[in-house]
């Protein structure tokens, strides 16, 4: 036994010189970097572990903006909700961190609500879509009124404003459970399934219909409060054959130089502050901007307004549009901070205590700042599941989305109104939720095989009863290595991107399968680091696909926009024989062909 | 001039009961590495600290210890117990709410959710027996400033007071080496170490009775 | 290293249900929050806020070196 563990230790050692240097190994090795194949010594009794059924109508899964929306609404639509979440209510995913939301209230805007989804077409170059745009300014003070009279503005911390109507309509709300399958029975939603990671229980939930509210995904990159959000609801509703979109969307924040891995340090108090609201600011905020910067000029690039003279000695890069760059928008006074948001283009710390503005880095950010804060994230409602219509439906009957975890493209391919995010979470999860208690009512009782159940079981628990595996950390800093590095997601180019697809099939087809965990806490980071593998490779095949640059996704290869071809998103979907297939959708048109209106 | 010079004398005498009640937890807290708060907080940690010794220190500074009593006199021995009982035990009475400063300082959870947070997490044994302590506590500062009009014989009351300032005090030991901030090994050794000298003063005094004998002898 | 110390923890398990990466556990005896999977730490601070007793110190600094897109 002791021999098998010495060679395998040895052909992980190769593993890691191959991808980032024998000396980089031996100086990560003596840090205390997770062991790769090891021997597994459980902490519980695997045959021991309960199994629990439960029924409701409307599953939410996710308990951030959009899954507290979803959840009020479907309750108040007249169905049986209950709500379920890796982490704790208003406490999870980026919704704690987010700290402006926008608010059209026609009494004070300028501009109309279609000049305000017009403007946003133009930064987004025809990449938003429309309806959802709309919707998004049209309910958004409804939305922000319901949250003020639940207390959301009167505190830095979310649970208690985000308990209040979950208590009064006596919403169920099972926290800590780490959902995994979610369930299909002659091609409509059953149900899904998951496991506690405090009470030693696998959990399947019977439902009649189930809403997404799981939020965007990242490579757990340092710096940015996402360490949670690994795709797990993108690659669920993959799985059992959901379309979804916008892999090759990425989000560009920067973190600081020193200290890299400090989400709360990079973002100075903004953590800490209140949340308020934002009127209209329309931006192009890219990100890969920066990115770029940095791969040609060569090293970590200064925070500063991009006006600026030491932006001049480059040219060339992601394309801005005139109306969009930051000296031609004028800056307004005021709490109109943005939700999610932090640096992105200046080093102006906020003054006045009031909340940071959207782009602007946070105190302490003057310094250096180096890339891939947020690596592995497209940008806010671009990526997810694929809606056929404005009610944040799926193409599978029963399953909805709302938030992040829908790729609505609200706000199209790029980060453009401000404080949009937390709105638009609000907005959909409404939406979604009251869609959802629709669908429910036509729907009759829902039952999951129990062969369905025994198999999903058995999956969800299978990392605990391998004898040796792969260590779930060490895959993911693997896959960080690959992924992370800024000429592979934000400087994209065919070859390295090919390169790249290579270690991620790698690690797909004789990693993933072999992770193993010794406890609850191992086990939900083995089935996160699956959902990161394949959301790597969608984000690298649909990024190999786009041969143009166009909003937050830069080829070298292709620098130009190619309307031509390209005015379409990009579909992923999973083929009748396990494949990842890809297909296009025109911008403003639904999957069915039908044109987008406003 | 003469009556100065004796109170000098006096307080040379209770020199050394000071230097364990208040020198020990101080050089204690300098020599551990707590992790630094502001300044604020870690003033009102230290006042709470020495509020506590101190109070542990009320078993040397009364009847029990024959020693200091022939040295400097019960009155004055009386006076500085009164003194030290009362403004400590006031100090301690405020230490549930020096804990939750630091939530009038920030934007997250209210200092009254704090509050009401702290004081009813019940499955918890030190928060239990803080609350008995606290109430325990309460009764001997408000028995002591009514003494008199309690109408009690003064053995009645002197029990009293001794047997609820032993329940007092054991379970606030408790309470603070389960739940202390700054409760390290050092600490919880001092903390002991007090509790069983003084519990020790007492029963010596309680159930061996030399006391009525040597008060009159003073 | 990211979340450093809980002291004076009154065992709410506030920061336990708050923490978004499950680093912090319950000890079953001592019923007190205790930092089990540090290296998960994202140094967010939602512990800390959630914290009524302001128990929790974090650092800036995190053991295992980054990684990060360019510098």
């Amino acid at each position: 036994m002791s021999k098998t563990k010495e060679n395998k230790g040895i052909s992980r050692r190769n593993f890691i010189a191959l991808a980032g240097g024998a000396a980089g190994a031996v100086a990560l090795a003596s840090m205390g970097l997770p062991l790769g194949w090891a021997e597994n010594s459980p902490e519980i009794d695997v045959e021991a572990l309960d199994l629990e059924k439960i029924s409701t109508e409307v599953l939410v899964i996710g308990s951030g903006m959009a899954g507290l929306f979803a959840a009020v609404k479907a309750h108040d639509a007249g169905a049986k909700v209950m709500m379920v979440s890796k982490g704790r209510l208003g406490s999870s995913g980026q919704t704690p961190f987010a700290k402006g939301i926008f608010a059209y209230d026609p009494d004070t805007e300028k501009l109309s609500i279609d000049e305000f989804v017009a403007q946003v077409s133009r930064s987004a170059l025809g990449s938003n879509n429309v309806a959802y745009t709309k919707q998004m300014a049209e309910h958004s003070l409804d939305r922000v009124k319901e949250l003020e009279s639940w207390g959301f503005f009167d505190s830095a911390i979310y649970n208690k404003s985000f308990r209040k109507p979950i208590e009064e309509r006596n919403i169920p709300v099972q926290e800590r459970i780490v959902v995994t399958h979610l369930i299909k029975e002659d091609e409509k939603i059953v149900g899904a399934a998951g496991f506690s990671i405090d009470k030693q229980k696998v959990i399947i939930y019977e439902a009649k219909s189930v809403i997404l509210c799981t939020g965007a995904g990242g490579f757990k990159p340092n710096g940015f409060p996402i360490g949670d959000l690994t795709h797990d609801g993108t690659i669920m509703a993959y799985n059992i054959g959901a379309k979804v979109t916008g892999k090759e969307w990425n989000d560009g924040h920067p973190g600081r130089a020193e200290n890299a891995a400090a989400c709360y340090d990079g973002w100075g108090n903004m953590f800490e502050q209140k949340p308020g609201t934002v009127s209209i600011e329309v931006h192009h905020d890219l990100g890969v901007d920066m990115n770029y910067k940095a791969y040609v000029s060569g090293n970590s690039v200064k925070m500063g307004h991009p006006g600026e003279a030491n932006d001049n000695a480059i040219t060339g890069g992601p394309y801005t549009p005139a109306e969009f760059k930051r000296e031609n928008v004028e800056r307004k006074p005021g709490p109109d901070s943005e939700g999610g948001r932090p640096p992105r283009g200046e080093g102006k710390p906020p003054g006045g205590g009031k909340p940071p503005k959207e782009g602007g880095g946070p105190p302490g950010m003057g310094g250096n700042v180096v890339g891939g804060s947020s690596a592995g994230m497209a940008i806010h409602k671009s990526e997810g599941l694929v809606p056929i219509n404005d009610q944040c439906e799926s193409n599978i009957p029963g399953l909805f989305a709302a938030g992040d975890a829908l790729g609505s493209y609200m706000s199209g391919a790029i980060y453009t109104q401000i404080g949009s995010s937390l709105a638009g979470s609000a907005v959909q999860g409404g939406v979604a939720g009251e869609a959802a208690a629709r669908y429910s009512k036509g729907v009759k009782n829902v039952e999951i095989s129990d062969s369905k159940i025994e198999a999903i079981q058995e999956e969800i628990l299978a990392p605990l009863k391998r004898e040796a595996g792969y260590s779930p950390a060490w895959v993911t800093q693997t896959l960080q290595g690959i992924m992370i590095p800024n000429f592979v997601l934000y400087i994209k180019k065919e070859s390295l991107m090919k390169g790249a697809l290579a270690y991620i099939e790698e690690l797909r087809d004789h990693h993933m399968g072999k992770m193993c965990a010794s406890n609850l806490h191992e086990l939900r980071l083995v089935h996160e680091t699956a959902n990161m593998i394949i959301s790597a490779e969608m984000k690298l095949k649909a990024s190999l696909m786009r041969k143009e640059s166009r909003c937050s996704h830069y080829r070298l290869d292709y620098p130009e926009m190619d309307d031509e071809n390209w005015q379409a998103w990009i579909n992923i979907f999973k083929g009748e024989d396990g494949t990842m297939q890809f297909e296009k959708q025109p911008f403003g048109q639904w999957p069915n062909q039908d044109i987008v209106n406003v | 001039m003469g009556l100065v010079m004796k109170k000098d004398r006096r307080i040379y005498k209770m020199l050394p009961l000071f230097l364990v009640f208040i020198g020990i937890p101080l050089a204690l807290w300098f020599l551990s590495d707590f992790p630094e708060r502001s300044l604020l907080m870690d003033s009102l940690s230290l006042l709470t600290i020495l509020a506590f010794s101190l109070l542990l220190a009320q078993f040397f500074l009364a009847r029990t210890n024959r020693e200091l009593v022939k040295k400097v006199k019960m009155s004055n021995v009386l006076r500085i117990h009164k003194f030290i009982g009362y403004i400590f035990i006031s100090v301690i009475m405020l230490h549930p709410f020096f804990i939750i400063v630091p939530k009038f300082l920030d934007n997250a959870v209210s200092p009254k959710d704090a509050l009401i947070r702290l004081i009813t997490t019940f499955d918890n044994i030190g928060l239990v027996l803080g609350l008995v302590a606290y109430t325990a506590m309460l009764v001997i500062m408000i028995t002591s400033f009514f003494r008199f009009k309690l109408h009690l014989k003064y053995r009645t009351w002197r029990t009293f007071h001794a047997y609820l300032t032993s329940i007092f005090i054991v379970a606030a030991v408790w309470h603070v080496i389960s739940l202390g901030r700054h409760s390290n090994t050092a600490f919880i050794m001092f903390y002991v170490i007090a509790l069983a000298s003084g519990i020790y003063y007492l029963l010596r005094t309680y159930l061996f009775k030399p006391t009525s004998k040597s008060i009159k002898n003073v | 290293m990211a979340i450093e110390s809980i002291n004076g923890c009154i065992g709410c398990e506030e920061c336990i249900k708050s923490c978004p990466t499950d680093v912090i556990r319950l000890d079953p005896k001592t019923k007190k929050a205790v930092i089990t999977f540090p290296e998960d730490c994202q140094i967010c601070h939602l512990c800390r806020l959630y914290c009524p007793v302001d128990a929790i110190t974090l650092t800036p600094e995190k053991t295992i070196p980054v990684i990060v897109s360019w510098g």
